[in-house]
């Protein structure tokens, strides 16, 4: 499958989603049987497929708040592979560190998913291809994409729960900025925020369209995010086969209403559902997992 | 400095992957087997120069595809091919600047550069900017200008340095008439962007009342860029920071770059300090033609950089 060939379908003609949400108290229980168990329920087809797991590894992370924990990463490698998928890779390209091997270093993600030199794609040095943008949401009309990312048969989102100083909040939506590469525009990707945040989000996603998000919630990111907030211990991870859907459920876990948050309320119109009722909730309810995250005060319009 | 096991990791690791992953068209890619780009063939080709005499056919190939990559208005695109100018047209002339014949094209790159001015700091957006709530968000000065990874957006560290270190390579006489005031207003942007208690990090030394945490690289190609005024608090300061950071570098293109920049300033590379075979060997990542060219240039940097600092130092 090409990902830029597959067709935007408008929302209200989108069968309902499905998000399945699971608690999980610390990043030591065995997150591979959680992560298998959840994902069954979606009867994937990725047999003899090659997968994207796309985590959010923004820089060094000292205190392990700031990027997707390493054992969500491994976990949902391993499930992917007992799933029968031919080849499960990761990528990311950090926006804010060049050195992407001290970056990964820095997770730890060498320790949990063993040898990455084979497994690992740097997403900012791939090889790129310049893509027409599906929608044209910013003033941008074409941007580069990594090849991995375009050419691979079912890509996942796997952000953190954070909040984020420009965006309001940083989700599955949001992480894919990552695949935006550095060494075309930069660390920052800061031609993104020139042409919006808001419109970037949903420029990248409707051309690059992520098939599933599984979002690490276990601790997230409160405050002054993506990278300067507080530790915020949420215990769930979110997981679904609409990205979109994923992020509202993630919105409505954390305190916040997905409708206020700008480019989620774009992104409901054209990518997925934002509305509870759409949504085919799973697992756990949200009322039982809910941990209201605090925000700047700039964003304090998208509380619930 | 060289000690035998970088010595022996450069020779039998990077610098044999820099001499079989050039492709056919001249050009390096970032990792071997991958479309050529400008930035790793400037990286490779100035770790080549320093190890290969006489100059080698694949040298003059590797020249050839920056002069083909070149676009008709001087700058170079960050994808060959692409229509576009970026930053790695500092790059480009850098590197041109070191080669008698690449002066014209090097000159045609400076020229662009110096008319690429950042948008984020134009006069109606500090106008702006006085009305906004901008200065309590990140408090930076953007009366500076430098240059950014994209035409005409903002200034950021990197971007700006490369640009700075082309400039201190030029013969003053063909400097654009402008780079006087661009160096200016540049290296007063480099170092009103310094995170509080030194080091760079891509260009937001505090944001939302939270000082911004340095990075290695930003930190050393800044240093490289202010090389000309070594005693300035800036230069100290980070030099300092990057000396105490040493230990907690865990990636070979960190290491590669401190151990660089440390040695044009003439600092001593620390007992205990980490080796590059010795984060080659725990993370058993293939080395990037970048980071392959950076450790090779590490260890040479006395015949590099500092050939290029006097030559300034003597202009200025």
């Amino acid at each position: 499958m090409n990902r830029r060939n597959a067709a935007l379908v408008p929302s209200f003609q989108r069968p309902a989603s499905k998000v399945v949400i699971r608690r999980a108290a610390n990043y030591q229980q065995d997150l591979e049987s959680l992560l298998l168990e959840s994902l069954r329920e979606f009867k994937l087809p990725i047999k003899d497929k090659t997968v994207l797991l796309k985590p959010n590894l923004v820089g060094l992370d000292p205190l392990g708040i700031t990027n997707t924990h390493p054992s969500v990463i491994a976990a949902t490698r391993e499930a992917f592979l007992h799933l029968g998928a031919s080849q499960v890779l990761i990528g990311d390209g950090p926006a804010m560190d060049r050195d992407t091997e001290a970056v990964l270093e820095s997770v730890r993600l060498r320790e949990f998913a063993g040898p990455l030199a084979q497994t690992f794609v740097d997403l900012n040095i791939d090889d790129v291809e310049k893509v027409p943008l599906s929608t044209r949401a910013s003033r941008l009309k074409e941007l580069y994409f990594p090849k991995t990312a375009l050419g691979v048969d079912f890509l996942v989102s796997m952000p953190k729960l954070k909040t984020h100083h420009w965006a309001g909040v940083t989700l599955s939506l949001k992480n894919m900025f990552g695949v935006v590469p550095g060494s075309c525009y930069g660390w920052p990707k800061n031609v993104l925020h020139w042409a919006g945040i808001d419109r970037s989000v949903l420029d990248i996603n409707a051309t690059v369209r992520p098939d599933f998000a599984i979002a690490d919630g276990i601790v997230g990111m409160e405050g002054n995010g993506p990278v300067q907030g507080t530790r915020k211990d949420c215990g769930v991870l979110v997981l679904g086969n609409d990205p979109v859907a994923v992020d509202a459920t993630c919105c409505r876990i954390m305190g916040f209403n997905p409708f206020k948050v700008k480019y989620l309320a774009q992104a409901g119109t054209l990518l997925g559902h934002l509305e509870a009722e759409k949504i085919g909730q799973y697992g756990e309810n949200i009322a039982s997992v809910r941990k209201p995250f605090a925000v700047l005060d700039a964003f304090r319009h998208i509380l619930e | 400095m060289k000690s035998e096991t970088e010595l022996h990791f450069v020779e039998s690791v990077c610098l044999p992957l820099l001499r079989r992953a050039q492709n056919q068209d001249g050009g390096w890619g970032f990792l071997p087997g991958s479309e050529s780009r400008v930035e790793p063939t400037c990286w490779a080709l100035q770790a080549l120069l320093l190890s290969t005499e006489p100059r080698t056919p694949e040298v003059s190939r590797a020249f050839q595809f920056l002069y083909v990559a070149q676009l008709q208005d001087g700058s170079w695109p960050s994808v060959a091919g692409d229509k576009t100018g970026s930053w790695v047209t500092a790059l480009a002339c850098w590197l041109l600047l070191k080669e008698s014949k690449g002066t014209h094209a090097a000159t045609r790159g400076l020229s662009w550069l110096c008319e690429d001015w950042p948008r984020d700091s134009s006069p109606w957006r500090r106008l702006l900017a006085i009305f906004s709530r901008q200065r309590d968000v990140f408090p930076i000065n953007n009366s500076y200008r430098g240059w950014g990874w994209t035409p005409r957006t903002s200034s950021w560290v990197e971007p700006t340095a490369f640009v700075l270190m082309a400039f201190a390579e030029c013969p003053p006489e063909l400097l654009p008439a402008a780079a006087a005031k661009r160096r200016h207003l540049a290296e007063a942007l480099l170092r009103d962007r310094m995170c509080p208690g030194g080091g760079w990090n891509c260009g937001n030394p505090r944001v939302y009342g939270v000082a911004g945490e340095p990075l290695a690289i930003p930190t050393v190609f800044a240093l490289l860029a202010l090389l000309h005024q070594p005693d300035k608090r800036e230069n100290t300061a980070s030099l300092s920071w990057l000396e105490g950071n040493l230990p907690h570098i865990q990636g070979l293109g960190s290491l590669a770059a401190a151990r660089l920049c440390l040695q044009v300033y003439g600092r001593e590379w620390p007992d205990g300090a980490p080796e590059f075979s010795g984060i080659y060997e725990k993370t058993g990542f293939l080395p990037g033609i970048q980071v392959a060219a950076w450790c090779c240039l590490a260890l040479h940097a006395n015949k590099w950089l500092l050939r290029s600092a006097i030559r300034s130092e003597v202009r200025q």
